[in-house]
């Protein structure tokens, strides 16, 4: 998978976690301070990255990911 | 004045003083001590020693059958006889739990204890309770029974205004009466000083249990009489300094030292009307008296006795060891009871559905890393009783992960991560948020949820759900 396309499924499942319009995600935005993103909702991005790239990440790592683009890095090392 | 004061400079560290010294989780946390009690009687220091508890033979009686059978609807024998034997399995091979009693006056009374003795357990021994009436020793004779606990009943308000003698001395000669026709019968008597935190101390209760002391020395050792110390209205007082007639340290030293009573013929017996009852228990051992007399979970007249089951746990917190005792007997003889009717508050000690419950969701948390953060011992070990999570909106999502692990049955690396569980943490906050919910939600409700939103682990790691 190319990094356009790992970043657009981050910005989908994102918009529909935290119900935005994914043009308004921008690559750095910070999950919670930029986004909005209730501790509930921080835990429901994890679930809903596990699933769309149907991997199994480390909670304790997964949770402290803080921008859209850190999300990305991470997630893309778990699909190499 | 003299300056008190010190420097106290901060001990740095980078690894945690988690003082397992004390609190070894595997254990009730141990209760240590320092240095000796001091407490003026009669204007002198008077010195002892708390640390003699470790080996000193210090035990638990208990009167579930009687006290406690005075304060609900009567028990079945078949109840009674399963409770004894649970009684006996709790305080193990040493008889931590070492004596129960029964009454004697029906024939449901006597074939209980038949049947209980019928078991062949070597504790807890069974003796009676009689009034203190000649007649009445016939009741224990026939029932083989070699001790038995008879009312003598020490304050003037019961000596007057009950039992209406004209006065003390016709008392004192009544009591001493029947000491001597339970002497005759080759049974042991064991006086209850009823009322004895109210009593006319100096004034009565010494100079009878002198003459009761002085009747011991003519019959063998296994005759001599016993002393039940009864706070029969939870007036006792452990607090150092406290006066007669109140003071729990006072009174035993008195009949101890003074009258001579050895610890192991003292008994304590509370009464919970002012919250005092366990730690007045406690106290009775710590001073000389080496049995507290408690019922299951407290029930008893009015407020209750000491929790038997608080003093076990108090037992091995002194002795630092079990002892024999098999802890999670306590919470297989909690099933029982709820079983047979008998309420349980849900924030009791030990055995309340919620007693380890955690509600708040910052603790949530911290159960979560470590259940030792906020769970007083090993709880799951001790007493089959994993920690548990009540849920409500305050839970967050730790919370949700803890009681979904607890309702699997999952630990260590098997535990599912909260990452898993947040299809029910968002329903759970719909309730509250979306739909104006006030009530904790039930663990029936999260057992449905569960089933619904997690099917995958529902069906892979569902087993039997006990909530006590």
């Amino acid at each position: 998978m190319d990094s356009i396309e790992l970043k657009n499924r981050v910005k989908k499942v994102t918009a529909e976690v935290l119900e935005l319009e994914e043009s308004d995600i921008q690559d750095g935005a910070n999950f919670a301070s930029d986004l909005g993103a209730s501790s509930l909702q921080s835990i429901r991005l994890v679930a809903g990255f596990e699933e769309e790239f149907d991997i199994e990440m480390d909670e304790d790592k997964a949770l402290q990911i803080q921008t859209v683009s850190d999300a990305v890095t991470f997630i893309n090392s778990y699909l190499k | 004045m003299d300056n008190k004061r010190k420097d106290h400079p901060l001990v740095n560290t980078t690894e945690p003083n988690l003082l397992e010294e004390t609190f070894n989780y595997d254990l009730p946390p141990l209760i240590k001590f320092d240095g000796p009690i001091v407490e003026y009687i009669d204007g002198k220091p008077v010195q002892f020693d708390p640390k003699s508890v470790l080996t000193k033979d210090i035990f638990i009686t208990d009167t579930t059958f009687r006290d406690g059978q005075q304060a609900r609807p009567p028990y079945s024998i078949e109840q009674m006889v399963k409770i004894y034997d649970m009684l006996a399995r709790l305080g193990g091979p040493n008889g931590v739990i070492r004596q129960t009693e029964f009454f004697l006056y029906t024939k449901n009374d006597r074939e209980a204890l038949d049947q209980c003795r019928a078991l062949g357990h070597k504790y807890p021994e069974c003796t009676g309770w009689i009034r203190a009436n000649k007649g009445d020793f016939r009741l224990v004779k026939e029932a083989g029974l070699k001790e038995t606990g008879m009312l003598t009943s020490c304050s003037d308000f019961h000596i007057f205004k009950k039992m209406k003698f004209k006065n003390r001395q016709e008392c004192l000669d009544a009591y001493c009466e029947v000491v001597a026709a339970s002497f005759e019968a080759g049974i042991r008597p064991r006086c209850h000083l009823e009322d004895l935190t109210r009593a006319d101390i100096d004034g009565f209760v010494l100079p009878f249990v002198e003459r009761l002391m002085k009747m011991s020395e003519q019959v063998p050792e296994e005759l001599s009489v016993k002393i039940r110390l009864c706070d029969t209205m939870g007036f006792g007082i452990s607090y150092p300094g406290a006066e007669l007639p109140r003071s729990i340290p006072k009174l035993i030293y008195k009949l101890n030292q003074e009258c001579g009573v050895p610890g192991s013929r003292l008994e304590w017996h509370g009464h919970n009307d002012f919250h005092k009852v366990h730690v007045n228990g406690g106290t009775a051992w710590l001073y000389g008296c080496d049995a507290v007399n408690t019922t299951l979970f407290g029930v008893g007249e009015r407020t209750g006795n000491p929790p038997l089951e608080g003093a076990v746990i108090e037992y091995i917190s002194l002795k630092g060891d079990l002892c024999g005792i098999d802890t999670s007997m306590i919470t297989e003889i909690a099933r029982y009871m709820i079983s047979i009717g008998m309420p349980i508050p849900e924030n009791y000690p030990f055995v309340g559905k919620h007693f380890n419950t955690t509600r708040a969701g910052i603790h949530a948390g911290g159960l979560r890393q470590d259940e030792q953060i906020y769970n007083i011992f090993d709880t799951t070990k001790l007493l089959g009783r994993p920690p548990r999570v009540a849920i409500t909106d305050k839970s967050g999502v730790d919370g949700i992960a803890i009681w979904v692990n607890e309702y699997f049955g999952l630990s260590g690396e098997d535990r599912i991560s909260k990452i898993k569980v947040h299809k029910v943490a968002q329903w759970v906050m719909d309730q509250y948020e979306k739909d104006g919910r006030l009530s904790t939600i039930t663990d029936e409700e999260l057992e449905a949820k569960v089933k619904e939103l997690m099917p995958d682990y529902y069906s892979k790691y569902k087993k039997s759900f006990q909530s006590v």
